[in-house]
């Protein structure tokens, strides 16, 4: 029993350990290792322990992502008034939390993606996970909003809300990296402007009351 | 208008969104004007004041939307009492109470990013939404220890955003206060100094309590206490005060002799603040004013303070002697220095706007020239107004080549019209005091 343990935490080592190096290494050169020979290396590791962790520096950039994401997270639930928001604050507050996380990472993020995601470009690989945790998160979101009635479900859309909040994901991601407003302060107005206008949309509008209202007077004809 | 108010959300940030609100109005307002065409020919005795009111509404309506710097420089139109027609007003002294609040998430952003802790970790309570709009941010109530606090929140991006908005403003403010363009450059450089000052919070603190302490010897005021420590660029706390708005006090009836209080203690901070200090808090909306129990005047918001140059000074308050109207010589080098006219004006043009001007001093001199002026009279108001107005309309101030009086005017004549027409508001009669060089 116990020896599994230790194990277990030497291996969580090693992996924030990779983790770490990885990204001191392209915020000293600005770019990824060459290969992943010289980089265990340099951090003394064989190879192949490498491998055991991850399979390509894709899937270290991936790690980096999971960990921002599970950062945002833990800082935006250590927030007690984050149980007392409604869905769209609680939107509201995992982005601003968010782009607080990214910041600490702005000159990795900055070497790695400035110009390189964006919702009209391809997404990276290595966003796959965060993009999977986010999407989960987003479906607390949107179920809540459901009950609440902030959002309205609609046939045939409302499986695609969680696609729509991952696109301003990516947008905010992308305006944020390019943001040179001191506090990056135009990034706060841009995550307002942005989740007050999706919520616009997944709730209720005069379009829904327009097609109930034909829809009611086609049934009393 | 206040009370179907939604939470709002956000402000429009981008130059595209604000463009598009400010584009929203002027189609309304031309609409309008289409309006009033159609029923003047069906209804010829149909005033213009319909018209004013509509377009106020409107107008009104988009800029309330807007906050930041256009919401200020709505406010300031509606201070210029004598630049704006009367409906506009109304509406524009809206502006000065409430505009809907920003989202709770930012609040808590904003004080992460400046204290690194939570509103609800620095303080025992803390209202998640606002308790009440300032132009340029929010108050939310806090209190901590027993002791029940204000903490203003600036809405991020303000400060980037002053010099677009006022540019957007400029053709709105064209139309409306029928200004040339040299005029309005004039107008609006001053503003804009101003306004990017208004969004500077440290400064503001150090102003307060600079005018506060040298001001604390004046009679029946009342200043919060400020927190540096708990303050930042964004964000002010201060002392709760407990009161009510000028308009919630006066609906309470007060007696005369409790306005001619409260008057004469906005008189003599007025007084005291001009003549001694030499700066002067430059806005003095009925927002910023709270009446306390006991009868006392409380002061919020140094947000807008005017320092008030030496030469300016005394060129400008000279003439409020009532014998300066008779020696020529000396009025017409204060005109000079007061940049009312210039050498490049034609003699004729001399002779107009002195005289003009010769008349705008004698009436806005006129509580000077008594030991006590009684501000409820509304006759003298409506001299002033009529005197705007007809200024406003006038053809050789329109085709002027340059702006006329001192840039240091505009916030000097904007607080004195503010002092006379909330001391007309409180129909307040005064004993209204000069300085010492000037008896």
């Amino acid at each position: 029993m116990e020896d599994i343990e230790v194990v277990k935490t030497s291996a969580e080592n090693t992996r924030a350990k990779i983790l770490s190096a990885f990204k001191e290494h392209v915020l000293e050169t600005g770019r990824q290792p060459v290969s992943v020979y010289k980089f265990a290396q340099s951090i003394q590791i064989s190879e192949e322990e490498f491998y055991n962790y991850f399979t390509s520096f894709e899937g270290v950039k991936g790690g980096v992502w999971e960990q921002i994401f599970d950062q945002t997270v833990a800082l935006m639930e250590a927030q007690d008034v984050y149980r007392a928001y409604s869905a769209k604050e609680k939107l509201l507050s995992f982005y601003f939390t968010w782009v607080e996380v990214l910041k600490k990472n702005r000159s990795y993020l900055l070497a790695l993606y400035l110009g390189q995601t964006g919702y009209k470009k391809a997404m990276p690989d290595e966003l796959r996970n965060f993009r999977n945790r986010f999407k989960d998160f987003a479906n607390l979101i949107i179920l809540e909003g459901k009950e609440t009635d902030q959002i309205v479900e609609r046939r045939g859309l409302s499986d695609k809300y969680e696609d729509a909040l991952w696109v301003e994901t990516l947008f905010i991601l992308q305006f944020w990296l390019k943001d040179t407003s001191p506090g990056f302060e135009k990034t706060d107005a841009a995550i307002e402007k942005s989740v007050a206008l999706v919520f616009d949309l997944i709730g209720k509008t005069a379009v829904d009351s327009l097609f109930d209202f034909a829809k009611f007077l086609y049934q009393s004809k | 208008m206040a009370d179907q108010m939604k939470e709002q959300e956000h402000i429009p940030t981008s130059k595209v969104q604000r463009a598009s609100k400010f584009l929203s109005a002027g189609a309304k307002v031309g609409g309008n004007y289409i309006k009033h065409y159609a029923q003047k020919v069906v209804n010829p005795s149909l005033s213009k004041d319909d018209l004013h009111i509509s377009n106020a509404e409107d107008i009104y309506a988009s800029l309330s939307e807007l906050k930041g710097s256009a919401l200020k420089v709505a406010q300031m139109m509606s201070m210029d009492k004598n630049v704006l027609p009367r409906a506009y007003q109304d509406k524009f002294v809206m502006a000065q109470y409430s505009a809907p609040p920003l989202s709770y998430p930012l609040v808590v952003r904003t004080f992460q990013k400046y204290f690194g802790a939570l509103p609800e970790t620095l303080f025992d309570t803390f209202t998640k939404s606002a308790v009440n709009a300032a132009s340029i941010g929010q108050v939310h109530k806090a209190t901590k220890n027993g002791k029940t606090f204000a903490v203003k929140i600036q809405y991020p991006g303000v400060a980037a955003s002053v010099s677009s908005d006022l540019k957007m403003v400029r053709p709105f403010a064209y139309r409306l206060l029928n200004m040339n363009s040299k005029e309005l450059d004039h107008y609006m450089s001053e503003v804009e100094e101003k306004l990017l000052e208004e969004t500077d919070y440290q400064l503001e603190i150090a102003r307060s309590e600079e005018i506060s302490g040298a001001c604390s010897h004046i009679p029946d005021l009342a200043f919060p206490k400020y927190y540096p420590e708990l303050s930042s660029e964004r964000i002010i706390t201060m002392d709760w005060l407990e009161g009510l708005h000028l308009k919630e006090w006066l609906a309470t009836n007060p007696t005369q002799e409790a306005r001619n209080r409260i008057g004469q203690a906005l008189w003599d901070f007025y007084h005291h603040q001009v003549h001694h200090l030499r700066q002067v808090h430059a806005d003095p909306h009925p927002g910023n004013f709270i009446i306390q129990d006991g009868i006392k005047l409380g002061i919020i918001d140094f947000g807008c303070v005017k320092v008030i140059p030496g030469d300016f000074y005394h060129g400008y308050f000279s003439l409020i002697k009532q014998d300066s109207l008779m020696k020529e010589e000396a009025l017409n080098k204060i005109f000079f220095d007061l940049e009312f006219i210039s050498g490049q004006d034609t003699a004729a043009e001399q002779t107009y706007f002195k005289g003009v001007f010769k008349e705008m001093i004698s009436l806005l001199g006129q509580p000077f020239h008594a030991e006590q002026f009684d501000f409820a009279n509304d006759a003298y108001f409506n001299q002033i107004y009529s005197l705007g107005d007809r200024i406003s309309k006038d053809k050789m101030f329109k085709n002027s080549r340059q702006a006329r009086g001192s840039r240091h005017g505009l916030f000097i004549n904007r607080t004195y019209f503010g002092l006379y027409s909330l001391l007309n508001q409180m129909q307040a009669n005064i004993k209204t005091t000069k300085p010492d060089w000037l008896k």
